[in-house]
């Protein structure tokens, strides 16, 4: 298998914005394609030997059969296709799929890229009843639940059993968003302090404003492959450092987060989905044997759960090790270098790549000076849908 | 906005995108800047069956809370759920006294919106997950508390009403329980 290991050859994306009206979301995936491509220096896409089209809803982008359409947009056809939704692990989730058809011997390279259209497009009348679709439709939406609540009493329920502070994880919120200043790619940098995010307006308690993540239009790309087809059709492959993706894991948890009962602090799913990785990559000590990462950020206190489920610290001490700087940019682990979620935006199809193609290129390190991490060799995305309902954990390593 | 076509129904705005996203001096795009927006309209209306969830909503119409057990595991579901997840099996009905305790919450200062149930209640609202005595699982209903006062433990009980409702989960919700 490990002469298999699909390998990174170009990478593209579009920035993020709250609003792309001058595209439509075909005219997202042409974007980031296009750089994609000439980040791999190819001619033309006619070598690819497969498409993965990675978008969570056919309502957000007003288009049923997605796949299909933008493969033919794209000039792909007649070459293979194939569309993969995970909710919020979407992007990731392609990855993944990506991985085990190159692994497969299916295919020796194919173009992943994924894509939404939910920012300021959609009427919030209209986006709220789509969210609701995304949750089990006849409960807790139906009651007046919201996504930022489902979080907020999983937050709530980690205060109380581990005593973290709404301090803790606001500093996420400000780290991010200082992150994102260096990101010219990035939806909404922002140099806020820690009191403007504690005296936002509420919006489920205890999360206000700043805590929560934004909604996006845009589009990511990525090229992987076999070493043999890098080799032989893209110039660029051999003079940059040589990325393998080395690594997925995945888990799931209970849609309600009710049904995990008396487990309502963390995700169990993302604890497997690490494991998995973790188990596949060799790696023992994540903490140290990582040296950045991209976590799902989708509000502030999901990245305290998430650096305790990744097994970064132990369970309960996320808030603390946070607060002191364990995961900034001059940290011991660099997290979220991109502005994440919070900072960078959230077009959902395009997240899970986007949240990769950071990794990549602080591994090829080719991401602006000011926030380019030195001498990292090994790098994990963390991504999931729902409250932790799938969850995905792809490892990024430099081989030169 | 003043060069909208009264032609066009649904046209919003037509405008010269300006190619802010692209670096350098040339933008490929450039012969394909024109933008014209306009509203898309779809509407989307189901007959939703509540499916095998049914007899929960029909007996909260009889005051009546019920849950499913799994003959093998024991366990209680509420939200019902018709086959055991630990077991795989089909469970049973299984009738519950409608009292609880809290185990978490949120002060909700917006809902899902989503109904008009939801859309006259008074905000902020609590959501709490509810632990029914009984039950192994937590039930997410709204919590009808005086000032929105809730705490972690909190005893509370299952209030029927009689409607008219849109959606029958809201034929309940919770209040405190005075013991």
């Amino acid at each position: 298998m490990t002469d298999r290991l699909p390998v990174v050859v170009g990478v593209g994306l579009t920035p993020f914005a709250a609003s792309r009206d001058d595209c439509n979301v075909r005219d997202l995936a042409v974007e980031a394609v296009l750089a994609c491509m000439h980040d791999a220096e190819l001619e033309s896409l006619h070598a690819i030997q497969h498409g993965l089209t990675s978008y969570e809803s056919d309502h957000f982008n007003r288009q049923m059969t997605l796949g299909a359409i933008l493969h033919d947009t794209l000039g792909l056809n007649p070459t293979p296709n194939v569309r993969v939704e995970g909710g919020g692990a979407t992007g990731a989730l392609a990855l993944r799929t990506a991985w085990a058809y190159i692994q497969s011997g299916l295919c020796d390279s194919i173009l992943v890229y994924g894509c939404e259209t939910n920012g300021k497009s959609i009427s919030s009348q209209t986006a709220n009843q789509l969210f609701a679709l995304s949750a089990d439709v006849d409960w807790e939406m139906m009651v007046g639940g919201t996504y930022t609540a489902f979080y907020a009493a999983m937050m709530h329920a980690h205060m109380e059993k581990y005593s973290t502070k709404r301090e803790h994880f606001a500093h996420v919120a400000v780290r991010n968003r200082r992150n994102a200043l260096d990101n010219p790619n990035a939806q909404k940098p922002m140099d806020i302090s820690i009191d403007e995010v504690l005296n936002s307006r509420p919006i489920a308690e205890p999360y206000t404003l700043f805590d929560c993540s934004l909604l996006s239009d845009g589009a990511a790309a990525i090229l992987l492959s076999t070493e043999g087809w890098a080799k032989q059709h893209s110039p660029a492959f051999s003079v940059r450092p040589k990325v393998v993706f080395t690594a997925t894991g995945c888990g799931t948890d209970t849609m309600r987060l009710g049904d995990r009962y008396p487990n309502l602090t963390n995700f169990a799913g993302k604890r497997e989905a690490a494991r998995q990785a973790y188990q596949m990559a060799g790696i023992s000590d994540p903490l140290h044997e990582i040296d950045v990462a991209e976590l799902y950020d989708s509000y502030s206190g999901v990245e305290i759960q998430a650096v305790e489920d990744l097994g970064f610290v132990s369970q309960g001490s996320g808030g603390p090790a946070i607060a002191d700087g364990l995961f900034d940019r001059d940290g011991y682990l660099p997290v979220n270098t991109s502005g994440g979620l919070l900072g960078r935006g959230a077009p959902v199809g395009a997240t899970g790549i986007a949240q990769a193609i950071e990794v990549v290129q602080q591994l090829w390190e080719s991401v602006t000076p000011e926030r380019q991490i030195h001498n990292a060799r090994r790098g994990l995305t963390d991504t999931h849908a729902g409250i932790g309902t799938i969850c995905v954990v792809n490892i990024f390593e430099r081989r030169d | 906005m003043s060069d909208i076509d009264t032609r066009i129904l649904s046209q919003l705005e037509k405008k010269t995108a300006q190619p802010k996203y692209i670096s350098g001096q040339d933008d490929p795009w450039s012969a394909f800047r024109q933008v014209e927006i306009i509203t898309l309209e779809l509407i989307q209306q189901y007959k939703h069956s509540l499916g095998k969830y049914s007899r929960f909503f029909i007996e909260l119409e009889n005051g009546r809370f019920l849950g499913t057990k799994c003959s093998r595991c024991q366990t209680v579901y509420t939200p019902p759920r018709p086959l055991c997840s630990k077991c795989t099996k089909i469970t049973d009905w299984h009738e519950l006294p409608g009292t609880g305790s809290v185990k978490t919450y949120s002060v909700m200062h917006y809902s899902s919106n989503i109904n008009d149930d939801v859309r006259v209640q008074a905000m902020p609202m609590v959501l709490a997950y509810v632990l029914l005595d009984g039950s192994s699982t937590l039930f997410p209903h709204l919590l009808r508390a005086e000032n929105n006062e809730v705490h972690t433990d909190m005893r509370v009980h299952v209030t029927y009403n009689q409607g008219p409702v849109q959606h029958p989960i809201h034929l309940m919700y919770f209040a405190p329980l005075e013991e």
